[in-house]
Formats: C-alpha cells, sequence, structure tokens
C-alpha cells in the first residue's frame, strides 16, 4: 500500500468513506484503467460470459455502491459471486490490488445486507465451525455418517457433505515445539490452521517432519487461532479483527526467522493482516508481522535455491505428479515455482503442468458452500483439467483445494491420490516414495 | 531462441461460456425496450437492471452513456430481433465485442441499446480451404488455438487477443506487431455476414463491390457483423527474437528504417520508450533495461532457418550502427516473456498516471526518427507526461499523455494531443492505425480528412444508416451545414 498522502482521482469513494478501509477500496478502484485484461482470467467470467461476472465489471459495480449511485441489493448477486481467487491480479498491468478491494467491500457491505434468516444461520454456522478444529472434527464425522442422505437433503446442506472424505480421521493435536534433528538452523513460529487439523492432520505432521528434517525448530505459539480469513472474506470483518489481533498477540516476529503456513488460504490471510488494520493503531505491528509471514513451501524453496535443502531420497519409480496451483498460493502470494522446484528435487519426479492451470478449483474458502452451482462446474472442470494430463499423483497446497479436487476427481472415478506438496516431500524423504 | 518453432502463446484463451439460469440483481424500473426485449428474446437475453447496464458503458479507454437495456444475442436472428426492436423504439444501437479497445468505439454517445455479442462464440475451422467461420464473439487467440492442430493460424495479434473478440477486431480494423509483415485483421477477412440498420441479414464476399471492406473499420456505424470468414496462413517454421536498447529515441527509429532499408523484413518491430519500460518491470519483473531512452523488440521468421537468422543479424547491424546494445532472446519461454512484456504495455501504464490520452498515429517509415523526436520534444517542452510506443516497423506510433485531471490542465492535454495529431498529418500520415476514431480521434478528423472526402464518407453513412441509428457519433465528426 505505497499509496499514503495520494489522492484517488477517479473516484469520489473517500468523500462517502473517510476511513482507513475507504482509502484501501479507493486506491484499488483508482488503479483500474479498464483495459478488460482480467477478463479471460477470471473464472465467472469464463463461466457466464457477461460484463457484471467480470473483474472489471465488478471494480465499476463496487465504485458505484461506494459512491451511493447503485443500491448494494442491485450489484450483490455479482459480486457475491466473486470467488476472490485473485487470478485478475494476476493478470492485470496496473497493479490494481483486486483482492483487498473485495475484502474490504465485503466487510463494509455485509452488515448491510439483508439475508433470509435460513442464510444468516448458514453463514453463522460456517463461521463458527470452521476456525474451531474439535467442533469441525465432530461435525465432519458425524457429517460422514450424514453422507449416504446427502443426495435427499437441500442444496445448502448437501454441498458441504459432498465434499467430506469417506474417511474423517481422528485429532492429532501437534507438539508445541520440535526440535531440530542434527544441528539447529533456524527457528520458526508455524500456523497450525483449522479445517485441516480435522480432515487432513498429516499436513501439520508432515511439515513438522520436514522441516526438522532440515534442522529448523518449530514453535507453534499458544493463543493462535484462526487466521481468520474465512471471517473476512465473507465480510464479518469484526470476528475477523478478533481472530486477526488474537493471532498479532500470539506471535511475535522478532522471534522468529518466519512465521509459516501450510494453507495457502491462510497464508495469504495473514499476508493481509496490514490492509486489514490499515489505518489503525496495530497497524505496524501488522506489517512487522506479515513481512516475516512465508508459505512452507516458499521457505523450503529459499532453502533450495541456497543449496541448503536436506537431499531427498528418490521416488521408488518415476513418478508423474501434476501440481495444481492453489490461487491463494499463485496469485495471491505470487509463489509459484517453489513448490515446483521442490518436487523437482525429488529424483524421478516429473512435474505435469495442468491446462487452464490459473483457473481456479471452485474451493475458494468457503465459496464451495455458499455457491455450489459454480463450484461444481469448477470443480469438475478442475478435475477434468488435472486428470487430462495422467499424473500418477496430484500435489497442491491448499486444504480446501485439496477436498475439492480429491472430491470431484473420486466422482469422474479416478483414484489418483491427492496430496499436499509437504506430503510428497515427507514420504520422499522417508524413503516411501 | 534454441529451438526453432514458433513461441506457443503461453496461456490459454478461455472463451466464456453461455450464462446460466443463476439468481439476477433485482432493480431499477424496467424500459419499455427492455420489456418488449425480454418478451421477445426471454429474459436470459436481455439485461435491464442498473448494475447490469452500467456495465456495458465503456471500453478500455472511455465512459460513455448508459444503455436502456443491453441483449446478449446467441445467433444472427437474435440480433436480427434486436435491432428491430430498437428501430421501434426510435433508439440507438451500438455493437460491443469484450470492450478491450482504445478509441471509444463500443462507449455509447447516448442512451440506447447495446448488443454484446460476447455469447455468440461459434467457431468452425475448415482445414482444407484453410478458413475459420468465426461468430463475432469468438475471443481472437480462440482462433489460432482451434486452428493450430491443423498446422495453421490466424495472425493479427492485437495486444488484447486473450480479451478481444473477432468482431470487435473487424469493427476497429485491429492490428498488432504481426501486422508488419502479414497484415491487419481486414486483410484476413474472406467474407462477411452482417445484419443491417433495417435488421435485414447479408452476406458478402470480397468481390463486386466491396462492401465487406468498407464494414471492417466502421465501428458498427454501417452494420453489425455477425459471422466472419477468416483465411488461416501455415505458421513460418521458425522464429529469432532478439531486444536492442538505445540512449535516444530518435536511434531506435534509425535503426529500424536502415535495417528495413537493408532487405529485412521482421515480422514483428516494436518500440517502447523508458517510461514505458518502467511502468512495465514495475509489474513483470524481467529485468529489462530501465535507464534506456528506448527499446527494439524484433522477431524474424520463416521457413528457411539460414534466412530467418541472416535477417535478423541484419537487424543487429542496424542496431549497433545505430548506438544500441543488442540481446538475443535465448529460448522459447524468454522470448514469450518478452512479447508478454509488449502486450501489457498499454494497461500498465495506469502504474505513472491514472488517466491518459491515447493516439494511434501511422507515419511513412522515412520519417520515422524526425517524427518520433519531434513528439518526444512536444512532450518534454509541454511539462506533462507523455510516452511514445508502437508497431514502429510500419510507422504505427501510440504516443500516449498521462494525467491526472485534478492537478493538470485538460486543455493542455488536449492541445497536446492535437500537436502530436498535426506532427502526423504534416509528415503525410494518418490518425488511426489499428484502434479505430472511435470518439478519441473524432476532434482531429477535420484536419486529417478533407471536406470533400467526409462528405463523400456521409453520404456512404446515409446509404447504409439512413436514421443515423447505428453507433451514432463515432468515426466522423459531425456534418457541416
Amino acid at each position: 500500500m505505497g499509496y499514503e498522502g495520494k489522492v484517488p482521482v477517479n473516484n469520489d469513494i473517500l468523500t462517502h468513506h473517510p476511513d482507513g478501509q475507504g482509502e484501501v477500496m479507493a486506491h484499488a478502484v483508482d488503479a483500474c484503467v479498464h483495459c478488460g485484461f482480467c477478463l479471460p482470467a477470471c473464472p465467472t467470467y469464463a463461466l457466464l460470459g457477461d460484463e457484471m461476472d467480470s473483474p472489471r465489471g465488478r471494480i465499476v459495480l463496487m465504485k458505484e455502491v461506494l459512491e451511493g449511485a447503485l443500491p448494494l441489493y442491485d450489484a450483490a448477486p455479482h459480486l457475491d459471486r466473486c470467488l476472490g481467487c485473485q487470478a485478475c491480479v494476476t493478470a492485470c498491468p496496473s497493479g490494481v490490488p483486486y483482492g483487498e478491494l473485495i475484502t474490504s467491500f465485503r466487510g463494509w457491505s455485509e452488515p448491510q445486507r439483508q439475508r433470509s434468516p435460513l442464510d444468516r444461520a448458514k453463514r453463522a454456522a460456517i463461521l463458527k465451525i470452521l476456525p474451531a478444529p474439535r467442533v469441525f472434527s465432530l461435525a465432519a464425522r458425524v457429517g460422514q455418517f450424514a453422507k449416504p442422505l446427502a443426495p435427499l437433503l437441500p442444496n445448502a446442506l448437501r454441498s458441504p457433505l459432498d465434499l467430506l472424505p469417506e474417511h474423517v480421521p481422528a485429532m492429532q493435536p501437534s507438539a508445541a515445539f520440535t526440535p531440530a534433528r542434527g544441528q539447529r538452523r533456524g527457528r520458526v513460529a508455524f500456523l497450525v490452521g483449522c479445517a485441516q487439523q480435522a480432515l487432513t492432520p498429516n499436513f501439520n505432521a508432515a511439515t513438522l517432519r520436514v522441516l526438522a528434517r532440515n534442522g529448523i525448530e518449530v514453535v507453534i505459539p499458544e493463543g493462535q487461532g484462526c487466521c481468520g480469513a474465512a471471517a473476512l472474506h465473507t465480510g464479518a470483518r469484526d470476528e475477523a479483527l478478533k481472530l486477526v489481533r488474537a493471532n498479532l498477540a500470539a506471535f511475535n516476529p522478532d522471534d522468529f526467522d518466519a512465521i509459516l503456513s501450510n494453507a495457502a488460504g491462510c497464508g495469504a490471510g495473514l499476508k493481509e493482516y496490514p490492509a486489514i488494520l490499515h489505518g489503525l493503531p496495530d497497524e505496524a505491528q501488522a506489517r512487522a508481522f506479515a513481512a516475516k509471514v512465508q508459505d512452507i513451501s516458499e521457505y523450503l524453496g529459499g532453502l533450495l535455491e541456497d543449496g541448503e535443502l536436506e537431499p531427498v531420497l528418490p521416488a521408488s519409480r518415476p513418478l508423474t505428479v501434476a501440481y495444481h496451483d492453489a490461487c491463494h498460493l499463485a496469485h495471491a502470494q505470487g509463489v509459484r515455482s517453489a513448490p515446483r522446484a521442490l518436487l523437482r528435487a525429488i529424483p524421478g519426479v516429473t512435474v505435469l503442468e495442468v491446462p487452464e492451470g490459473d483457473l481456479c478449483c471452485g474451493s475458494a474458502g468457503t465459496y464451495n458452500l455458499e455457491q455450489p452451482e459454480l463450484a461444481t462446474q469448477l470443480g469438475i472442470r478442475k478435475a477434468k483439467n488435472i486428470l487430462s494430463t495422467q499424473p500418477d499423483l496430484i500435489a497442491s497446497g491448499n486444504i480446501g483445494c485439496h477436498t475439492q479436487i480429491q472430491s470431484h476427481a473420486r466422482r469422474q472415478g479416478s483414484p489418483v491420490p491427492v496430496m499436499h506438496t509437504i506430503e510428497v516431500l515427507d514420504l520422499a524423504y522417508r524413503g516411501e516414495l | 531462441m534454441t529451438s526453432g518453432k514458433v513461441a506457443q502463446p503461453e496461456k490459454q484463451a478461455l472463451t466464456p461460456a453461455v450464462g446460466t439460469g443463476l439468481p439476477r440483481s433485482k432493480g431499477g424500473s424496467l424500459h419499455p425496450l427492455a420489456a418488449t426485449l425480454t418478451r421477445t428474446l426471454g429474459p436470459r437475453k436481455v439485461l435491464s437492471n442498473l448494475s447490469e447496464r452500467l456495465n456495458y458503458r465503456y471500453d478500455a479507454i472511455a465512459f460513455g452513456a448508459t444503455p436502456l437495456a443491453v441483449v446478449l444475442p446467441e445467433s444472427t436472428a437474435d440480433v436480427v430481433a434486436a435491432v428491430k426492436a430498437a428501430r421501434a423504439a426510435g433508439v440507438p444501437i451500438v455493437g460491443r465485442g469484450a470492450a478491450s479497445g482504445l478509441s471509444g468505439g463500443a462507449a455509447p454517445t447516448e442512451p440506447g441499446l447495446v448488443i454484446s455479442f460476447t455469447r455468440m462464440t461459434r467457431l468452425e475451422i475448415d482445414a482444407a480451404r484453410r478458413e475459420a467461420r468465426a461468430q463475432p464473439g469468438v475471443i481472437t487467440l480462440a482462433v489460432t488455438e482451434a486452428a493450430r492442430p491443423h498446422g495453421l493460424i490466424y495472425p493479427p495479434d492485437p495486444a488484447s487477443f486473450r480479451t478481444s473478440t473477432i468482431g470487435g477486431n473487424l469493427g476497429e480494423n485491429a492490428g498488432g506487431p504481426l501486422c508488419f509483415k502479414y497484415g491487419v485483421t481486414g486483410d484476413y477477412v474472406q467474407g462477411l455476414e452482417f445484419v443491417d440498420a433495417e435488421g435485414d441479414v447479408h452476406t458478402l464476399t470480397r468481390d463486386t463491390y466491396d462492401l465487406a471492406g468498407l464494414l471492417i473499420g466502421s465501428e458498427g456505424t454501417l452494420g453489425l457483423i455477425t459471422e466472419a470468414t477468416l483465411r488461416l496462413t501455415v505458421p513460418p517454421r521458425f522464429t529469432r527474437t532478439l531486444m536492442a536498447h538505445f540512449a535516444e529515441v530518435g536511434a531506435c527509429a534509425e535503426a529500424v528504417s536502415a535495417a528495413i532499408a537493408a532487405g529485412a523484413v521482421p515480422s514483428k518491430l516494436e518500440f517502447m520508450d523508458r517510461a514505458c519500460t518502467n511502468a512495465i518491470e514495475d509489474y513483470l519483473h524481467l529485468g529489462l533495461p530501465r535507464e534506456a531512452e528506448a527499446l527494439l523488440l524484433v522477431d524474424t521468421d520463416g521457413d528457411d532457418l539460414e534466412t530467418v537468422e541472416e535477417e535478423r543479424a541484419l537487424v543487429e547491424a542496424a542496431c549497433r550502427n545505430a548506438g544500441g546494445t543488442v540481446r538475443r532472446a535465448e529460448s522459447d519461454a524468454e522470448a514469450a516473456q518478452l512479447w508478454q512484456a509488449r502486450r501489457s504495455v498499454s494497461p500498465a501504464l495506469g502504474r505513472i498516471r491514472p488517466q491518459r490520452m491515447n493516439e494511434d498515429i501511422v507515419v511513412p517509415r522515412s520519417v520515422l526518427p524526425e517524427v518520433v523526436r519531434e513528439i518526444r520534444a512536444l512532450g518534454d517542452a509541454s511539462g506533462l507526461h507523455l510516452v511514445q510506443f508502437g508497431h514502429i516497423g510500419d510507422g504505427n506510433l501510440h504516443p500516449n499523455i498521462l494525467f491526472d485531471p485534478r492537478t493538470e490542465s485538460l486543455e493542455a492535454v488536449h492541445e497536446l494531443a492535437h500537436e502530436v495529431a498535426r506532427v502526423a498529418i504534416r509528415h503525410g500520415g494518418v490518425l488511426s492505425g489499428e484502434h479505430g476514431i472511435g470518439s478519441m480521434k473524432l476532434a482531429f478528423m477535420r484536419e486529417a480528412v478533407d471536406a470533400e472526402t467526409l462528405a463523400a464518407l456521409w453520404r456512404v453513412k446515409h446509404a447504409l444508416d439512413p436514421q443515423g441509428a447505428l453507433n451514432p457519433g463515432k468515426v466522423l465528426p459531425p456534418e457541416l451545414a
């Protein structure tokens, strides 16, 4: 946000919203030159083919609403369909921080929305259950038994059940401290995430093993919680602020070389803290915090680049791995080459590129719960594209993509294993790949 | 470049599909035209809410009047129905593709009906005839992607080719880097189907009166193109890419003139000045020379590797003689990155100033050095932020004035734009090479085209669109009484 002191030119948003969030939105709108380069990058434009469901169209709609020229209810259906995947940010030559814009806009607009009681209850339930791994685990295990009933249920209840794996594992809480193996070369803090603790506990276990193997000691600071991204991206700003501040209190960036996340959505959320707190007293603290945040693949990729990554054992046979770019890793954090380089560092592994690789899988946080129809179309398309490469293995770096891809690949009859990049690396270190 | 293939586009073009029955926004009272259209065409093809209409009033350079209704036709018959309804209601009709145009061509000058062709995306390749039949909503790049498995390509490559549509390209007669060697959109048209101002459908070939030629570049002011038969070509077997940079813009233009005079026929010859290079670097971080005053990107191509490399050597020598520093692209990936950089120039300029006035002049190659120097000097003297880039091989330059309307005078911006247009006219040039006239360059038309010729063009307009219903306020300045 290098715009302090600059006055926006193409909009009047600051007049109507003279605060930190107004500033974030005004400057994002100002940066848009409406060239349309974002259109072919946008999943909803690809599906719907109309301007309102494109990033450029949405920027115009948000501007009109913020300036009071368009009622919120008129623009809302189109803004709600935005996945927040930020593929448009990658495609944008003029540097529009679209992610910050839509996040801030949702935070501002949500309290004014008139939603049905059922809708309200559903959203509240999502935001209660998702950040609480124990509750989530319980819900998931109950849901597991309800799965056969899914076809009989209304859409709102069916979509979360469809995404549940056949087997929900038991929770495995991670140790608060994992010592380095061998010579200690670094010290990091780790954000354990929410849904993945319940659904895929091996993501965290593998992360800790690989870091320790590389001489990195890992601290899981007490008092940490949900990163707040789910709340923030659905407009529950007050809820999000509580979570953000709890994490700022739990993690002292000066104590660590890096603050790591192994969920692309969470890592991107942590990196958003300065924008969320823009204009508030703890903005500087958020900046210091965000400067230390890295995705696990970004951090290990750094070690690899410096020639400091512990050598990995070769795969037992030549293995093709289709790597899926999580939007919140590739588009929101710009991390593309590191995970590929890590996979390629395993002798015997060939990384396959997925057609339409920049297009979101439809998971997008809570999107597959809120917009199941579009999410399903994108999920089917993603699974088809991935499977077209005929991989031995599918790797990605985000729990949301993981469940979405797994669920759609299975429905298309494919048994190909779906893993987190770190799990592939972990298996290779153990000689089990 | 190490391998001999033409650089593949690094990403695929996504063709938008037809919309679903998702919830629509609610709001605004229905205009009678929207009500009629909804009855005739069904609600899925008609947009009437304010949020929807607000999104169909702009292109990539200008905002226009909010339309009364928008139709998203799926067939020629839908277009006919829409035109007839608009005519009955007595409102103007503006055709629209992806609205990535840079002349204001698709931004309505008054409230009316916008017909957006983005859902007419049928595309058929006839490999034996080396032809593509495309509806107007087909994405430009999608034609080449569909043709490539048959060993064919569609050369016109406007910078926005992932976004832009064939219909929009026809409307503005779009060019692109490849047009120096391979020609512009109009050079690839074998035939057209169009709907006239009365709603009648016609099929045109290029023999008899070349009415198709007249429609190409007419920006929807003479008729609405509903299908095009496009010529496909066999791609060259080899492509070589180089980049050269110069300490002065005129030296770059001298290198271009000298290379062409020496017999080189590069497929692309693209120039950008220092400000452009820096805006691109801020976006893509490719390590381009930020200090150079001018950057030249060149492709040579052909089926004979020796000739292709000879041509590249000719360009290299011309660049060095003009004081340039030359670097060859070492891989397809590097070449693809350089061309992505070039395509991103125009929107990346938004990083420098939020608004701009862009030009599209074409001047004879022989006067290029003087022209770029004169324009540079005008910019320096004005105190405004003027940058230049463009398809320098065919003398097509895009001087852009970047400005902040709150701190810089609009009159000064217009005056500078006018001065730049005068430089082109004085050197025997024209105002538009590929963007079209739209609304952005209307003000200079009376100087660029003499009164008798304008009167003749108006007679053509009246013959094809007697009521003046088709995209009013574009291409031709108002008739003098």
